[in-house]
């Protein structure tokens, strides 16, 4: 009747009427629900006895003193974190760049399907069979290391070992590549073709494609999947352990020092570790989000 | 799209159905496959029925090739007709500990009944309260003491079952010129090749690897630290191998020269039998190390784990265990009493041959067992080897 | 462009094959030396003698298969209504399925075994409480997925489409969200497949029969057999997921916002 009902009634809604808030959390609920009952309230003990004494159970800031003041303890953080950076960046770029290969490289179609199978094995192919399987290849009884010796030339004599944290981070690529590979690929099957072919129309080269293209699209996906080989290697321990002996001390294996095995450890100390983890990977988190907002803007 | 959805329904059954199938063509593993046991008489028959009635007893890092324990199974199955039930036979024993602890009022099968620890165990779980006593018929024919500490506890908390001697391992078609001793280990031939049989921070054997090597290198049972500077000295000289040594990476060859409990190293030494050719060498001074077993607290199945102890102390479990090369603490006694077969006596290894094995007291064992597991990443961990190892032949 | 293009592809995928193949071929050849001095495959003789072998395995596979089916009903929703109408929850979901990373397995696993052998939450013995543990632990790798192969399709007009066509939301989901992420949803249950064949401390602990268990228990004892069954799960494991492509692919190329 007015004209300001008429705009009202005309006027795109903001929101639609119904009450959407109360439903929409709703359907977070089961997930919650799920992860209280099995990952958060049975993992609370990490918290509680992180505050504990490993006899007396009473309650105690010690452990966490005792980590904050051990300069081993706290370099453990430093060469886990270490590790996982460096195998979550260059596990991403050659993941990425596997992927892209066989998504978008005009090859035979079959690689691409048999890439995907072959990187959800080797996804999981870790721990003590992994180890082994580079023991087998490159220790001084390996086989390639038996190929070279034949053909004349022996690393080990030029200083080449395996058992050290370059050793270790090329071992932990076996599962980083493939872990990418898998995570990505859907965002680049994402990638139309019309986009590229565009670029090109408009004479763009190949680098400001990527740059102004494929990139900023691909970014949020890309850092979202680093995160996850971070996360990855940072919890891994079983494939150091089996190859270097506790030699390299990843904070994994200085926790499994105190909390499993023949010999007691400091319990209390172990969980304060395990805390510690979490707080590393809260930070990456925060980190990775702000990153993120700052990527997806580019995308609208 | 339907068909497609069917397809997949479908394979998801088929796979399904295979397991089940498979499942009701085997029956759940049986831990003494490949063993032969006989009937133990001695243990009470009021023992046995109640066993019977509670029809399982779980044990808890236990595998069948440590020590023969596996004839030891047969032998428990075959007395009741009760199913062992094994769990993680990798576990270490504070694993071990954790397991009971974690389920006190479960008594389902994932609860403990029986635990075999490590010597230090024995005064940690009765004072954590882990543990039930029990004083098997054969209590007195146990010695109170044997290698100068003490072989049971005065309340019956645990038993000692049997000792090892640590050994060398090496495979002989890897390394040419077999080292009889620790320090041998330093020489320049070794580069690379000798290894730990487990992380040197949570392995009890590992580290009594580290403490053996200790009375060697100037140390004594009091003092381990010289193991620790000479796992140092190795490291340093580029012949220790980082790698956790296990029976695939003694027979690839990365790890040929690793110490291991005597009855392991000769139990690999049979089974390799030849492939690879393997030699098993006593280092003089050596350490000897006693096992020690124990009832839980909590156990759910409480008279099959005293079925299990009384089979334990008796002449079939010792003699067992001796079949499986260690020294079961009953042995001067079944000596005496003549009932060790010839063929036996002659397969075991000469007693003069580790003479020189010491055990440590528990006061001792606990110093040394602290000292090791802290300072091994401050001593050994940080030191990177840079010298370049020598290619084997 | 795509000739430069094809010559590059081939190079990174030859570095590739190397580098995943080697590995594997010296654990092969290291598996045919169970008999002195000659090349044999007794290791694998031995294995498929005994029934323990494919015991472990195919229960490992039922229980992945389950774990998988349980991860998609729950991550799928619940990244779905994240990213159309409750973009808030998103970081707390996010730290909350990268947890699984930072919690030590024993640590997680004994919490499991504490809380849930308990009357009157006495769950330790069913293998619900498994198949549980399996998803959370393979949660990280499904949410990942599915969140990526949401991102890479107009979610908003899709449901906005579905929507006044008359669509519900189960049907919105099972019809018209989940066909065009397919991808996304193989690569998450393969990632999960493989986590559950390879996981180790879970079964050993909730003592079900599982693969990695067994696989860890002949480790100790044999030299040969462990490198036979490393390869033979490999190639069953490959398979398996060749299996679940085959039927998981289905249309395959007519997605929206795809295309080859």
């Amino acid at each position: 009747m007015t004209v300001s009902d008429a705009v009202k009634r005309d006027a795109p809604q903001a929101r639609p009427a119904r009450p959407k808030m109360s439903w929409a959390w709703l359907g977070v609920v089961p997930f919650f629900l799920f992860t209280f009952l099995f990952l958060l309230y049975p993992s609370s003990t990490i918290v509680i006895r992180s505050f504990q004494d490993s006899i007396t159970h009473s309650f105690t800031f010690q452990n966490i003193v005792t980590l904050l003041h051990s300069r081993y303890l706290m370099q453990s953080y430093w060469i886990s974190i270490e590790l996982s950076l460096i195998t979550a960046i260059g596990g991403g770029i050659f993941g990425f760049l596997l992927a892209y290969a066989a998504i978008r490289g005009s090859l035979p179609r079959f690689m691409a399907a048999s890439l995907m199978t072959f990187s959800g094995v080797a996804s999981n192919f870790a721990g003590v069979p992994l180890a082994f399987a580079f023991i087998a290849l490159l220790s001084p009884t390996g086989l390639l290391i038996g190929w070279m010796r034949a053909l004349g030339y022996n690393p080990y004599f030029h200083g080449f070992t395996l058992y050290t944290f370059t050793g270790l981070a090329i071992v932990y690529m076996y599962f980083q590549f493939p872990l990418m590979v898998l995570v990505i690929a859907p965002a680049i099957e994402g990638m139309r073709r019309e986009w590229l072919e565009a670029s090109e129309n408009l004479g763009a080269s190949s680098f400001q494609y990527w740059r102004y293209v494929a990139l900023p699209i691909l970014g949020p996906a890309l850092l979202g999947t680093m995160i996850l080989l971070f996360g990855n290697a940072f919890g891994a321990f079983a494939t150091a352990q089996a190859l270097t002996g506790g030699q390299i001390n990843l904070v994994t294996i200085v926790i499994g020092s105190e909390l499993r095995g023949d010999v007691l450890g400091n319990a209390g100390v172990g969980y304060a570790l395990s805390l510690g983890m979490v707080v590393i990977m809260a930070l990456a988190i925060i980190g990775y989000t702000v990153l993120q907002r700052r990527t997806e803007r580019w995308l609208r | 799209m339907n068909t497609k959805k069917f397809t997949f329904q479908i394979i998801t059954l088929l796979l399904v159905a295979t397991f089940v199938l498979s499942a009701c063509g085997t029956p759940a593993p049986d831990v003494a496959e490949g063993y032969t046991g006989t009937v133990v008489k001695s243990v009470p028959q009021d023992l046995v029925d109640a066993c019977k009635k509670e029809n399982m007893l779980t044990i808890i890092a236990t595998p069948p090739d440590w020590a023969n324990y596996g004839e030891i199974f047969a032998d428990f199955q075959l007395t009741t007709g009760v199913k062992i039930n094994s769990l993680d036979p990798n576990a270490g024993s504070a694993d071990e500990l954790a397991a009971i602890e974690a389920n006190k009022g479960n008594t389902g099968p994932q609860a403990p009944d029986i635990v075999d620890v490590g010597y230090a165990y024995g005064a940690t779980g009765i004072a954590a309260g882990n543990y039930m006593p029990y004083r098997v018929t054969t209590w007195d024919k146990i010695p109170d003491t044997l290698l100068g500490i003490p072989a049971k506890d005065p309340n019956g908390f645990w038993t000692g079952g049997y000792y090892g001697v640590m050994a060398i391992l090496v495979n002989t078609a890897v390394v040419q010129n077999v080292p009889q001793n620790w320090l041998d280990l330093l020489k320049p031939e070794y580069k690379g090749q000798v290894a730990l049989s487990g992380p040197a921070t949570t392995s009890n054997q590992a580290i009594q690897i580290i403490y053996a090597s200790a009375l060697a290198n100037g140390g004594s049972l009091d003092n381990a630290q010289p193991g620790l500077d000479f796992f140092n000295q190795l490291n340093m000289a580029g012949n220790f191998v980082p790698v956790v040594a296990k029976v695939g990476t003694v027979a690839q060859g990365a790890t040929p020269i690793v110490p291991f409990w005597d009855y392991l190293a000769f139990g690999y030494r049979d089974s390799f039998a030849g492939n690879p050719p393997v030699q098993v060498v006593y280092p003089s001074p050596t350490i000897a190390s006693m096992y020690v077993q124990a009832i839980s607290a909590y156990a759910p199945h409480p008279n099959c784990a005293k079925v299990w102890m009384e089979i334990l102390h008796s002449d079939e479990g010792q003699l067992a265990w001796m079949k499986g090369y260690a020294h079961g603490v009953q042995q001067a006694d079944m000596e005496a009493r003549g009932v060790i077969p010839a063929d036996l006596q002659a397969k075991l290894p000469a007693s003069s041959s580790y003479a020189s094995a010491v055990a440590p007291s528990p006061a001792q064992l606990d110093a040394a067992l602290a000292l090791i597991k802290a300072g091994w990443m401050t001593t050994v961990g940080v030191a990177q080897s840079t010298v370049t190892p020598a290619p084997t032949p | 462009m795509k000739r430069g293009g094809k010559v590059w592809a081939w190079f990174i995928m030859f570095l590739g094959v190397l580098y995943f193949f080697l590995p594997l071929l010296a654990t092969f050849i290291f598996s045919l030396k169970a008999r002195l001095g000659e090349l044999s495959f007794q290791a694998y003789i031995n294995i498929f003698n005994s029934p323990q072998f494919m015991y472990n395995f195919l229960a490992s596979v039922m229980w992945a298969v389950l774990t998988i089916i349980v991860g998609i009903l729950l991550l799928v929703p619940t990244a779905f209504v994240i990213r159309l109408r409750v973009p808030q929850a998103r970081s707390s979901v996010e730290f909350i399925t990268l947890l699984p990373f930072v919690i030590p397995p024993i640590v997680y696993v004994f919490g499991l075994v504490r809380t849930y052998s308990q009357p009157p939450l006495l769950f330790v013995n069913s293998p619900f409480l498994l198949i549980a543990g399996y998803t959370i632990l393979s949660m990280p790798y499904m949410y990942r997925s599915v969140d990526t192969g949401l991102r890479s399709i107009d979610v908003r007009t899709l449901t906005e489409a579905a929507q006044s066509l008359g669509a519900g939301w189960g049907t919105i989901l099972f019809k018209v969200i989940l066909p065009n992420i397919r991808t996304a949803i193989l690569s998450g249950a393969f990632l999960s497949f493989a986590i559950v064949i390879g996981e180790l401390i879970l079964a050993q602990y909730l003592v079900k029969p599982a693969f990695a268990p067994y696989m860890a228990y002949v480790m100790q004892q044999k030299a040969f057999e462990p490198a036979a069954m490393a390869i033979v799960s490999f190639a069953l494991t490959w398979l398996a997921m060749g299996i679940i492509q085959m039927v998981g692919r289905g249309r395959g190329a007519a997605q929206v916002g795809g295309g080859h």
